[in-house]
């Protein structure tokens, strides 16, 4: 088990010799939500309520969203289709580790490195220019910094899914492209799910994009409190369950059937 | 104490380490229609034409054997290097290696084996050198005091030392293989596969890493299969030659063997005393026989001759008769032109 530490460790190294990419990270998140605080602003004037969201909470929702988002976002799926195209896939098969752990722990080591480097920052000025509410108890924003770790293991077990499609089908840049846009509206980053049709809502209930934020911030704000919160995280954890054992099952097969670029 | 001291379970093996029977991979290839019309059909309804890019292998490796395994381009190689280490499933036959099936036993199989694409590097892109050397001790399971002595001992013989604190990035390409040979050998496999390990390199890091191979092949008895184009890693190196053409074994034996089947040709180097002797040389040795002959510039020759037509003695004393001469040099035909033959003929 130490040798998965170890993956999140070099993570942790790997990244850190990228220090730019992040300067620019920062710049990016601050200049998402404050287009979406204008917007929302503009909404807002004309009624002070939509959909139960009063603005002083939707703005707090569209922040945390991408603050969070900060932390649990990786790209395990890109990272994988890159190392198929590349070849660099049999490097993993070669070693004695398990291929889905391995990504995983990359994804903790990088997520920790994000957390110090990353959504601090972020949140330190998106609550210094914005109305940011600081979390509706103090056992909601425990209850929610939970929640944000399992959309973390949600997350990247989705990613895990879909790179594992480019076994089989060499170039998946158009999956990868898809799932990120259904990442964004189904998850609840770009609005709350209680926003949408009451068909969709349902439709969306039986899927595990709205774990990933909408979840985590229907605790955070109070909506979602005391056994219904805990309810809340363990359909998360079931969620991670599930996308735990589909991504075994989907890697099982497809490295079955792998023909490997090159040589 | 001895440097390298054998791993346990290494004694008294007398079946090979790897076995290979029938082995067969076939790729499903999708055949493209031309044109614009050809492309819209081929979004309905897709063509497959399968090849057989490995077609029925039989090959043991016994323990300790230093084996080449070479061919042309798209013979086959890699593909049946990556059957062996258990990264391809083979479509039928079978292998066993160490003991195990690659494929299916891959998490046990693989602690025993080392792999290196020349192609690829195995470390870990961004980070320093000795990091992924860390990071391997720990999936291999290496003691620290064990890494600790080989990594001396991979430092002395590779020259790593000023290497380890390098981002792998940053490395050229012979210190990047040397450390990538050194990550292979880490956890003291059994099996070592290397794909060609010194494509690219220069004659230094070339003659580095052959030097670092003959020895653990020699000291720890470590079972290697090489794959290159460089036939003078082979000449080198392997005892035991296997040539792979269009799937199929076509020659599996030792290199002098070889060329006792096939190096009919030899060739003879004369280094004349004027440059008016050039021609005497021609009508010394007249034409047909089976002897040819190519200036190299003024006043040096090559004499081909096939050495089942005439003997050797016959042409020496025919040109030192009558021609003035400085030198003369017997050479064995280069096994880059049997092998060339092999290629383009067959056996």
């Amino acid at each position: 088990m130490l040798v998965y530490f170890e993956f999140s460790r070099v993570a942790f190294l790997k990244i850190l010799s990228y220090r730019l990419r992040y300067f620019t990270g920062i710049l990016t998140y601050f200049v998402n939500v404050s287009v979406y605080y204008f917007i929302w602003r503009s909404v807002y004037s004309a009624s002070s309520d939509v959909s139960g969201y009063d603005l002083g909470q939707i703005v707090t929702y569209v922040a945390v969203g991408w603050i969070i988002r900060s932390f649990y976002f990786n790209n395990i799926d890109r990272d994988m289709a890159a190392e198929v195209m590349e070849g660099k896939i049999a490097i993993n098969l070669i070693k004695p580790v398990d291929t889905q752990l391995m990504y995983l722990s990359q994804t903790i080591g990088e997520s920790c490195f994000r957390f110090v480097m990353f959504t601090l920052p972020i949140a330190a000025l998106l609550c210094f220019v914005y109305p940011v509410r600081p979390p509706a108890t103090f056992l909601s924003g425990l209850l929610f910094a939970m929640s944000c770790l399992l959309a973390l293991f949600i997350f990247a077990l989705l990613n895990f899914l879909v790179g594992t499609c480019a076994l089989q089908l060499q170039s998946i840049l158009g999956i990868i492209r898809a799932k990120y846009f259904i990442m964004e509206f189904m998850s609840g980053l770009l609005l709350p799910i209680a926003f949408f049709p009451r068909s969709l809502q349902e439709v969306m209930f039986y899927l595990p994009f709205q774990h990933v934020s909408y979840t985590p911030l229907q605790i955070y704000l109070g909506r979602v409190a005391g056994a219904a919160a805990v309810r809340a995280l363990g359909i998360q954890t079931v969620w991670v369950a599930i996308l735990y054992l589909l991504g075994r099952l989907h890697w099982k097969f497809s490295i079955a059937r792998l023909s490997i670029q090159g040589g | 104490m001895p440097i390298f001291s054998r791993l346990p379970g290494h004694e008294g093996v007398t079946v090979p380490i790897i076995e290979a029977r029938n082995l067969r991979k076939e790729f499903r290839v999708f055949k493209r229609r031309e044109g614009v019309w050809g492309a819209v059909r081929d979004l309905f309804h897709r063509d497959y034409v399968t090849l057989a890019a490995v077609d029925g292998i039989n090959l043991n490796v016994e323990e300790g054997e230093f084996l080449g395994y070479i061919g042309p381009n798209g013979a086959g190689k890699s593909t049946t290097i990556k059957m062996m280490t258990g990264i391809l499933v083979p479509t039928s036959g079978e292998i066993v290696a160490a003991g195990l099936d690659p494929y299916r036993d891959r998490t046990r199989y693989t602690k025993t084996i080392g792999v290196v694409f020349g192609q690829r590097t195995q470390l870990w892109w961004d980070i320093a050198v000795i990091e992924s050397f860390k990071l391997l001790r720990r999936i291999y399971d290496v003691s620290t005091e064990d890494f600790r002595q080989r990594l001396g001992l991979f430092g002395e013989l590779l020259g790593l030392d000023e290497l380890l604190h390098t981002p792998v990035r940053k490395l050229s390409l012979g210190q990047r293989m040397r450390c990538d040979i050194a990550a292979a050998l880490l956890h003291y496999p059994r099996i070592v596969f290397l794909d060609e390990p010194t494509i690219g390199l220069d004659v230094v890091a070339k003659d580095r890493i052959r030097e670092f191979l003959k020895e653990i092949n020699r000291t720890m008895k470590t079972t290697i299969l090489l794959t290159t184009h460089d036939l003078s890693d082979i000449e080198e190196l392997c005892r035991r030659i296997a040539i792979i053409d269009r799937g199929r074994l076509l020659y599996d034996g030792t290199l002098d063997g070889l060329r006792r089947r096939l190096g009919r040709f030899n060739q003879i180097l004369v280094h004349l005393h004027d440059r008016h002797s050039g021609l005497q040389l021609g009508q010394a040795l007249g034409s047909g026989n089976g002897i040819q002959w190519e200036h190299l510039d003024e006043l040096t020759c090559r004499i081909h001759y096939n050495r089942e037509q005439v003997s050797s003695a016959e042409i020496i004393r025919k040109i030192v008769n009558q021609v003035p001469v400085r030198d003369i040099f017997i050479e064995e035909q280069p096994i880059e032109e049997i092998i060339k033959t092999i290629y383009s003929r067959g056996l």
